[in-house]
């Protein structure tokens, strides 16, 4: 009798498995500690493993089992935090050097929430530096890279979660998107990446960027392990004051579209290269095959998105990274001998070039005498870009478009800060609006690179939402594929 | 063009208290004045009466108010556990004032 390999299995299945007895919980975390040792060192996607506490939770959740306990919806389903989220007396790096000894003093709620559901944490995963960036490149230790090439970024700044799931070293991440950190780096790996509605998740415990965009959502290898999550993260927490407060909703998926209403921003879209553009129609007809109907929408003001994200996302990053000054944590450099030089030079130290450069960016567009022309004017245009959705979401029930202009790109091949930026004209739009928005895999291209479909709902219509995805999914079943360089059997 | 040039550049640098290395400063004076440059498009939008977006679910704008009550906080030992430097229970920091 052949066995399925454990890394085949969907989150609910493995869950479903363990509940019934068909494994234990220790044997799921060897198996799933053992690929991330036999992988990691080539794929970079964590920056720690968390061995000895996962075999001691799993131990722990055997014995519930064994004393006929009642389960959480995660149990014994290896889980990854992206390593800006705290885990109580573990590391948060951040991916940065200013934080490489700093031990979270307390839980964040999205990572008690997966624990008391079960979950076996697996470890931290790898990202750019406080999140800034489109690649990983920014990460201060090392690259993640891509599990379909190594060659090739994993996406970002979640890049180690995308590519953690994407080569099933573990089968749910968590990561965080305040410009596209979770959807890009999923199309990137042909994994689901789900940004829910601003305010869905609790940002307690997660280090901040950009706090009005800033929201955590999961990754995972199905749309119906997504929905897992959100039924286990999507709570309110009165830590967080802009968290929601409404009852944790239940995810019923069905796996067809009928009387729905998908709008396209034709003019937007209109720069896509051919290739992108032929594959986006492609995913139109499946849509369509399942029963939606397509309908032209204007919303022609996003090609503003990311001069807005711009400004807005590094005012508010350079206000909350104030925070980093070398002396209640984190590093004090330590040549500095005065008050100021401790300051200045454990920043100098302590940070990567790009959030240098966001922070004193956001400095200047908050700074007196630009403040109105930029960062005024842009909190006005973001108001505009709300009520373009509002006004479109009146006529459809989603948006869908892109994730990313491309597949993932070769590693060091984009050096212009501002063609990097321009990665995330798709992704943007749903943060500054609020709106929940998910990056489900839509196929290959021509150089065999995942590529992802995004769909964008109204604020609040999370649930719908996942469904459509799962309906797309059920009909093209592009994340049944796993990245042939790890697929293969535990030694 | 933007006007971002080298005397910027060290205000910023001095507004942010953050120092680089002189290979960065003319990374970061280069990035900048590209980026500056780029958003200058928005411009060209008329945003004459329009709201500043100050929170992005304005239909569940609302106050937020709960009891003022004492509750457990991080222990001191906790906290400083995370301290670059500590003496006696506190931070230490290089001396603030100048003697007399």
């Amino acid at each position: 009798m052949t066995h399925t390999p454990l890394h085949h299995f969907s989150a609910a299945q493995l869950r479903d498995s363990f509940v019934k007895g068909e494994f234990t919980a220790v044997s799921i975390a060897e198996y799933f500690l053992k690929r991330i040792e036999q992988h990691n060192q080539q794929l970079g996607a964590f920056l720690s493993i968390l061995g000895p506490r996962m075999l001691l939770k799993a131990e722990a959740l055997d014995r519930k089992r064994a004393h006929n306990k009642p389960l959480g919806r995660l149990a014994g389903v290896p889980v990854a935090i992206k390593d800006n989220m705290h885990i109580a007396e573990e590391i948060t790096s951040c991916g940065s050097k200013f934080l490489n000894n700093y031990r979270a003093p307390f839980e964040a709620t999205a990572v008690r929430l997966l624990e008391e559901e079960d979950a076996l944490i697996t470890g931290k995963t790898n990202l750019d530096e406080f999140a800034m960036g489109s690649s990983n490149e920014h990460s201060a230790y090392f690259n993640a890279h891509n599990p379909w090439d190594l060659s090739c970024t994993p996406g970002g700044s979640s890049g180690g979660s995308a590519a953690a799931v994407a080569a099933r070293l573990s089968l749910i991440a968590t990561g965080s998107d305040t410009g596209g950190s979770i959807r890009q780096p999923a199309g990137f790996c042909g994994v689901v990446g789900y940004k829910p509605t601003y305010g869905r998740v609790s940002r307690y415990g997660l280090v901040a960027f950009g706090s009005s965009l800033d929201q955590i959502g999961p990754f995972a290898t199905r749309v119906e392990d997504i929905a897992l999550a959100m039924e286990s993260i999507g709570r309110h927490c009165p830590f967080d004051s802009t968290s929601l407060d409404f009852p944790p909703e239940s995810y019923h998926l069905q796996a067809n579209l009928k009387n729905i209403k998908i709008g396209i921003p034709r003019h937007f879209l209109e720069n896509l290269k051919p290739e992108a553009k032929i594959h986006f129609e492609d995913n139109l007809q499946i849509l369509r095959s399942l029963g939606a109907s397509t309908i032209d929408i204007d919303l022609d003001i996003l090609k503003y998105s990311i001069a807005v994200y711009y400004i807005l996302a590094t005012a508010e990053a350079s206000t909350n990274l104030a925070r980093f000054d070398g002396i209640r944590y984190g590093m004090r450099a330590k040549d500095a001998k005065t008050l100021d030089e401790i300051y200045e030079l454990s920043r100098k130290e302590g940070f990567g070039r790009e959030v240098k450069k966001r922070i004193m960016l956001g400095t200047y567009v908050l700074s007196a005498g630009y403040q109105d022309a930029f960062y005024k004017k842009a909190q006005k245009v973001r108001t505009l870009i709300i009520e373009a959705f509002d006004k479109a979401f009146a006529i459809c029930d989603a948006v869908a478009m892109p994730v990313a202009p491309s597949s993932a790109f070769p590693l060091k091949s984009i050096s212009d800060p501002l063609e990097m930026y321009l990665q995330d004209i798709f992704t943007i739009p749903a943060n500054l609006a609020g709106l929940p928005a998910i990056s489900v895999p839509s196929g290959f291209d021509s150089r065999q690179m995942p590529l992802g479909l995004q769909l964008i709902g109204p604020q609040m219509c999370d649930v719908p939402l996942v469904q459509y995805a799962h309906a797309f999914e059920q009909a093209t079943q592009f994340t049944r594929k796993i990245p042939p360089l790890f697929d293969g059997l535990n030694s | 063009m933007s006007q971002f040039d080298n005397q910027t550049l060290e205000n910023l640098k001095r507004l942010c208290r953050m120092s680089c290395t002189p290979e960065e400063d003319q990374d970061i004076l280069h990035s900048l004045s590209r980026v500056l440059d780029y958003v200058e498009q928005l411009k060209e939008i008329d945003t004459t009466g329009i709201a500043s977006c100050d929170y992005v679910l304005q239909s569940m704008l609302k106050n937020l108010m709960r009891e003022d009550e004492v509750k457990p906080t991080l222990p001191r030992e906790e906290f400083l556990h995370n301290a670059p430097d500590q003496i006696g229970g506190m931070i230490r920091v290089p001396p603030v004032m100048k003697a007399p």
